[in-house]
């Protein structure tokens, strides 16, 4: 079985051919060659990954395929190699299905874009790189593929580059996802220089071993939480996820909801043996997760673009991934991936169908009513949106819950506030619920709102793009129960995953309590839909016409203003320091230097022009001088005895 | 032997060249065929015989090649970039192309003199016969205020030289070598007295410093590449002459420890300093050769802290940056001449768009600009992180600070990009041509195998690191070397013996001593 | 016998008028009157020195009588050379002034 398994190091390799394929060919493939020649590269990787998947069954562990020595340093030894096991391989799943559903959607929606080929080309390359991600065996590996979807990101967003604002976004995305990288780098740094190794398996096997609690760890641990706020979106590096919603909207599907912006949790899961053993590390990744989800959340309430509102969603979630897995519950955070991928890039896909239908049109307020003329894109983005609000019997609800009794449970955040984080989670589920709802009904149901000439041509999307929304539909529903609530079923991701992540201990509940937290959290549920059924349908939409300018609603607007600060903070005092030091090397050093140095020189050669006057008697003078000093060192010094 | 023609091949070629008249044809043909049959005899370089005969007896002075070690691989990087420079340049040089070429010929044998002696004064004399053709490529190709550029270059180049021959002529007499062979000098330099080793390895320093170049002893390098000529052919000359790292880590450090180790921390604050200085004045610059130039400055700076950092991996990782960046950087250079060549000017404000019309050459800028500031995958990324893992083992804080210029390097890295090809076009350019083409392929080539398969070049490195690692205290105190100490007098005779790497556990077929490591 | 160190005084003493006549004078032929000075004034010394060595040792004296000789015939020579360039260029200018005849000057 192991040689199935080792098959599956192929699949970054099948992607990068596809990327290499379209972009040197791609612009005299014929469409929808380029597209087609992706799908089928993201296939045969979905493929592989079903295999991996089989040939571990049975097995606990995982298997290594080391290809080449990639470092040497003394005895630090860095080989290119991949560790295929159980987490890696359901991430590879998500990755490829879902990636393949997307590169089929854009078959459609790019048709006709003149980059049609240079987009398949970029997409594959990310599908390459995040897959080398999260298989690969050690750190600097990972880190290859950690910046390397990074280039993509950048690349992807500025894809319409010749408008100003989106490789403006582009460069923000890049930028601060390099500022995380500082912390990914240092942490790596630092984890040499504690466990002599950059090996992830040997870290993960040490780290039990080390002092429970020690600086050390804990320091590792959040230097490694930077790299990931930066990846996933995270406080304090949140703010380039909105902006990055100018890249075409499969993208914003694969990248920014189902993949990219899940590489910070699978790193935290990845390396759960360190943060198990250091409480004050995962106490902080967990409040990271939960102030994020809550903060996310409240802005998500003032937003009025369609795609942006999903943007702070995906925060919010990504919040609540980074809170389960800050809180030692590994396999919880990989199951909200998992079901978030599904309803997540349901959501940006059928919002591509919208804005496709509408001719570009992205403000909701010009939106409503479209759920009677596109059926198949309403009533797919509904199924999404109750997953995504917690409903039960759908996806979300079962990950959702599973996260929130994880917090409740921990014996790792014990101490550190982990009712609080509970209360903040479950009062971000209401508000995601009614967001949530603003989205859809000021979309697709009420009053219609949208353009006269817009809604001449508004159709529903052609079986290419639909289909892929089916498929993404039925997962959403059910992929919820593969995990459902162990002390009472039978649940399939739990088992399957946590042989391969880190042991942390869980307070055991009475089923009494378990049945509370999940009526408490369908309540909240309940309660959310509720208001924004109210508020919003009642109402006949009003709100979600003209945002009320009140002070709260210009916090959520700017979203709390973080990143009007870093503006400020960074880029303006930035912009101050570059320029300044520019101007002082060129005029204080240079000149200092030069002049100094320069003026020094030709000052003593004018000193020493002086004697070439031409002047015979000081010739003759000298010359006398010299003699007379002769004469006195021989006489005094004896030297001619 | 091989080592000798390495040297010897460039200098007939450049005479041929030079006496050979103006003709275009003519110098391309000469330098294309130096450049080839001298970058295939450096793929054989390691593991060939070095040669030792004595030059100056009265003074001990000999002419010693040794073509084991980090030389080899630097002569090797530096013949490749060799050949797509001097088709540019023997194209795109308006008036006496046949000298241009003559002169970039010149300087590749002095390079390679640099990499290869094995005496301190042969080092030294290729130190300045380099200096030589660089000068006159200024000088004579330049641009409006190339006067006072080579001026400025002359003064901080000969100043700190003028410093450094005081310290190779007090050298041998001070620590009673037998000759000035390395070997020689290693046996007694490092037991002289640490007063002694600190003043003579600062008169070292102060001559390697400028030609790293390090904070404050930098501005030279910014006129130099700015009035170069535009093709950018002279600006890769320029990058490949970026020996002080070089000279800091074969010759100064291992022949003065306790020297090194005594003001090893200045000099990696200052290198500390470098990285920041240069990356963040980058982001302010609208001159594109300027920016380059800033740009390669904060790259030096991490070379900097690598070798200071005393540490085995991180002298590794430097040396593998120095021959990684004359890749990126020139690649770098060799696309602001193409993109000269289209707007005549390197104001970056009159740029724009690019990609629209000239997509292969948007791609394969932003390839070799990706290299440049580090992304993983690609050349430079194994020479900065090594840099940086081995300075943080040692001095946590600055080698932290250093690593903050990677987001500055991403700030101008992709300002640069963005206000050239992106945005609205102003005028439609040209796409990229053949020769253009042809002169990225080999660096692009040259990138991918440095980034895929580095752990070759770094073994050979390591050859010499170990030496440092070995007797400067502070890294052996690391207590991360496995190897066995190596036997320094038998340096000379090493070719891949004693002195090689352990052999790796299972997979991959890495053998040090194949051309070329014989990787994948 | 005139005690040596007189002799020695009265070439010191020449000596230093012959330099500073070299130094002050700004006619060339008064230089070379003044140089001339010096060499017999060096001459003065010698010969006194030869006579006292006479006594001791007949090599060195008659060594320094020949002495003598040798430098005055080189004194005709260079005064009949640095004539015959005064000479040459008393024929470009009208003055012989030392001091206008600088243009060995940087």
């Amino acid at each position: 079985m192991t040689s199935v398994v080792q098959w599956a190091a192929l699949a970054p390799l099948l992607a990068l051919v596809g990327s290499l394929i379209n972009a040197f060919f791609g612009r005299s493939l014929k469409e929808p060659a380029p597209g087609v020649i992706a799908s089928l590269m993201v296939a045969g990787g979905f493929v592989l990954s079903v295999l991996a998947f089989i040939g571990l069954q049975g097995m606990h562990g995982g298997v290594q395929v080391t290809l080449w020595r990639y470092f040497t340093a003394g005895t630090l030894h860095v080989d290119a190699g991949f560790m295929i096991d159980r987490l890696s391989v359901t991430m590879m799943l998500i990755i490829t299905g879902v990636g393949l559903l997307i590169h089929i959607y854009s078959i459609g929606y790019m048709h006709g874009d003149d980059g049609n080929s240079r987009y398949f080309s970029q997409l594959n390359l990310f599908v390459a790189a995040m897959l080398v991600l999260v298989m690969a065996s050690s750190f600097p590996l990972m880190f290859i593929g950690w910046e390397g979807v990074g280039v993509c990101s950048y690349l992807l967003i500025g894809f319409w580059y010749r408008d100003r604002v989106n490789p403006d976004a582009g460069r923000k995305a890049f930028i601060v996802n390099r500022v995380g990288d500082v912390g990914f780098l240092l942490a790596m740094f630092l984890t040499f220089k504690t466990f002599g190794t950059l090996n992830i398996a040997s870290v993960n096997a040490a780290a039990p071993g080390m002092l429970y609690g020690s600086g050390v760890l804990t320091l590792i641990g959040l230097l490694y939480l930077l790299g990931a706020t930066g990846k996933s979106a995270q406080l304090p590096l949140q703010v380039w996820l909105p902006d990055a919603m100018a890249g075409p909207t499969p993208v914003s599907a694969l990248i920014h909801a189902a993949t990219m912006v899940t590489a910070g949790v699978y790193l935290i899961a990845r390396i759960g043996a360190v943060y198990a053993m250091a409480p004050g590390a995962a106490g902080t990744v967990a409040w990271v997760g939960a102030l994020t989800a809550f903060i996310a959340a409240f802005a998500a309430f003032a937003q009025t673009d369609i795609k942006k509102i999903l943007a702070y969603s995906t925060i919010s979630q990504v919040g609540y991934m980074i809170a389960a897995v800050g809180a030692g519950a590994y396999w919880v955070g990989i199951f909200h991936v998992l079901t978030h991928a599904f309803f997540k890039a349901l959501l940006f896909l059928s919002a591509g169908s919208v804005i496709h239908a509408l001719g570009g049109e992205q403000d909701i307020r010009k939106m409503g009513g479209l759920g009677r003329r596109m059926k198949i894109t309403g009533n797919t983005a509904l199924i999404a949106t109750l997953a995504i609000s917690g409903v039960p019997f759908l996806a979300g609800f079962f990950s959702k819950d599973a996260i929130l009794s994880g917090t409740f449970t921990s014996g790792l955040l014990a101490g550190n506030g982990a009712d609080a984080l509970y209360i903040i989670l479950l009062v971000t589920a209401g508000m995601t619920a009614a967001y949530m709802f603003r989205w859809y009904y000021g979309i697709f149901g009420g009053q219609s709102r949208v353009d006269a000439h817009a809604a001449e041509h508004v159709h529903e999307s052609p079986p290419v793009m639909t289909w892929p929304l089916g498929i993404l539909a039925f997962g959403s529903i059910a992929v919820g129960y593969l995990g459902l609530p162990e002390f009472a079923f039978p649940n399939l991701i739990q088992r399957w995953l946590e042989p391969a992540t880190a042991k942390v201990d869980f307070n055991t509940l009475t089923s009494g309590t378990d049945w509370l937290l999940i009526g408490l959290s369908v309540a909240v549920v309940a309660i959310g839909l509720a208001v924004g059924w109210w508020v919003y349908h009642v109402r006949k939409g009003a709100p979600v016409a003209a945002i009320k300018d009140s002070n709260l609603a210009g916090a959520s607007r700017g979203a709390l203003g973080f990143d009007a600060l870093y503006r400020i903070l960074f880029v303006a005092s930035g912009e101050g320091i570059s320029g300044g030091i520019a101007t002082l090397d060129r005029d204080v050093v240079d000149r200092g230097l030069a002049a100094g140095g320069g003026g020094g020189a030709g000052l003593v050669g004018k000193l020493a022009t002086l004697v070439q006057s031409g002047f015979a008697r000081a010739y003759a003078f000298a010359m006398l001088l010299g003699v007379l000093t002769l004469v006195l060192v021989a006489a005094l010094t004896g030297v001619l005895k | 032997m091989i080592a000798l023609f390495v040297l010897v091949i460039p200098v007939v070629f450049a005479v041929v060249t030079g006496l050979g008249g103006a003709r275009r044809s003519a110098a391309l043909a000469f330098g294309l065929f130096s450049t080839l049959a001298t970058f295939v005899l450096t793929l054989f370089l390691y593991g060939s015989s070095g040669i030792s005969v004595p030059w100056i007896p009265g003074f001990g002075v000999t002419f010693t090649l040794e073509p084991t070690g980090a030389g080899s691989v630097l002569t090797l990087v530096a013949a490749l970039v060799m050949i797509p420079t001097v088709v540019m340049a023997a194209r795109r040089v308006e008036r006496s192309p046949g000298a241009f070429v003559a002169l970039m010929l010149l300087m590749q044998a002095g390079l390679s003199g640099i990499f290869l002696a094995h005496d301190l004064v042969l080092f030294y004399v290729s130190w300045e016969f380099a200096l030589i053709p660089s000068m006159l490529l200024l000088g004579a190709f330049g641009r409006e205020k190339r006067r006072a550029a080579v001026l400025k270059y002359l003064v901080y180049a000969i100043g700190g030289s003028f410093l450094m021959l005081i310290s190779i002529l007090a050298i041998k007499p001070l620590s009673g070598a037998a000759s000035y062979r390395f070997t020689d000098l290693m046996s007694v330099t490092p037991h002289l007295a640490a007063a002694t080793q600190v003043w003579l390895f600062v008169g070292l320093a102060i001559g390697m410093a400028v030609k790293l170049p390090l904070w404050p002893l930098h501005s030279w390098l910014i006129d130099f590449n700015e009035q170069n000529h535009p093709s950018g052919a002279a600006d890769v000359m320029g990058t490949l002459y970026k020996v002080g790292g070089f000279g800091f880590f074969a010759w100064a450090i291992p022949l003065l420890p306790v020297g090194a180790e005594r003001v090893g921390p200045v000099l990696l604050v200052l290198s500390v300093v470098t990285a920041l200085y240069g990356a963040i004045a980058a982001a302010a610059q609208t001159d594109i050769k300027r920016l380059l130039a800033y740009a390669s400055l904060s790259h030096m700076g991490i070379v900097g802290v690598g070798i200071f950092g005393l540490h085995l991996a991180g002298l590794n990782g430097a040396i593998f940056l120095l021959a990684a960046q004359m890749l990126s950087t020139g690649g770098l250079f060799l696309v602001s001449g193409m993109l000269y060549q289209r707007r005549h000017s390197f104001d970056l404000d009159r740029f724009g768009g690019l990609a629209k019309s000239a997509p292969a050459l948007a791609a394969l800028s932003l390839f070799v600009l990706f290299t440049f500031i580090g992304v993983p995958g690609l050349a430079n990324f194994p020479g900065e992180f090594l840099s940086l893992l081995g300075a943080y083992q040692h001095h946590p804080w600055l080698a932290a600070a250093a690593t903050l210029s990677v987001v500055a390097a991403g700030v101008y890295g992709v300002n640069f990009y963005q206000r050239l090809y992106q945005g609205q076009e102003h005028e439609a350019t040209h796409e990229i041509g053949t020769l253009e083409a042809f002169a990225l392929i080999p660096l692009i080539a040259g990138i991918l195998w440095l980034g895929i398969f580095p752990s070759p070049q770094l073994q050979r490195i390591q050859v010499q690191s170990r030496l440092i690692a070995a007797t400067t205290t502070s890294a052996s105190a690391g207590a991360l070397l496995a190897a066995p100490l190596p036997d320094t007098t038998t340096l000379a005779g090493a070719k891949g013996g004693p002195l090689a790497p352990p052999s790796l556990p299972g997979e991959g077929p890495v053998a040090p001593d194949a051309p070329l490591g014989g990787g994948q | 016998m005139v005690p040596t160190p007189y002799y020695v005084a009265l070439s010191a003493l020449l000596l230093t008028i012959g330099a500073m006549g070299v130094l002050t004078r700004r006619s060339a032929i008064m230089v070379f009157l003044s140089v001339e000075l010096m060499l017999n004034a060096a001459n003065l010394a010698i010969v006194a020195y030869a006579r006292q060595w006479s006594a001791t040792g007949v090599e060195q004296a008659l060594s320094g009588q020949a002495a003598v000789f040798i430098i005055l015939a080189i004194a005709a020579a260079e005064v009949a050379v640095g004539l015959g360039i005064l000479v040459a260029i008393f024929r470009n200018r009208v003055s012989t002034d030392v001091d206008e005849l600088s243009e060995v000057r940087s």
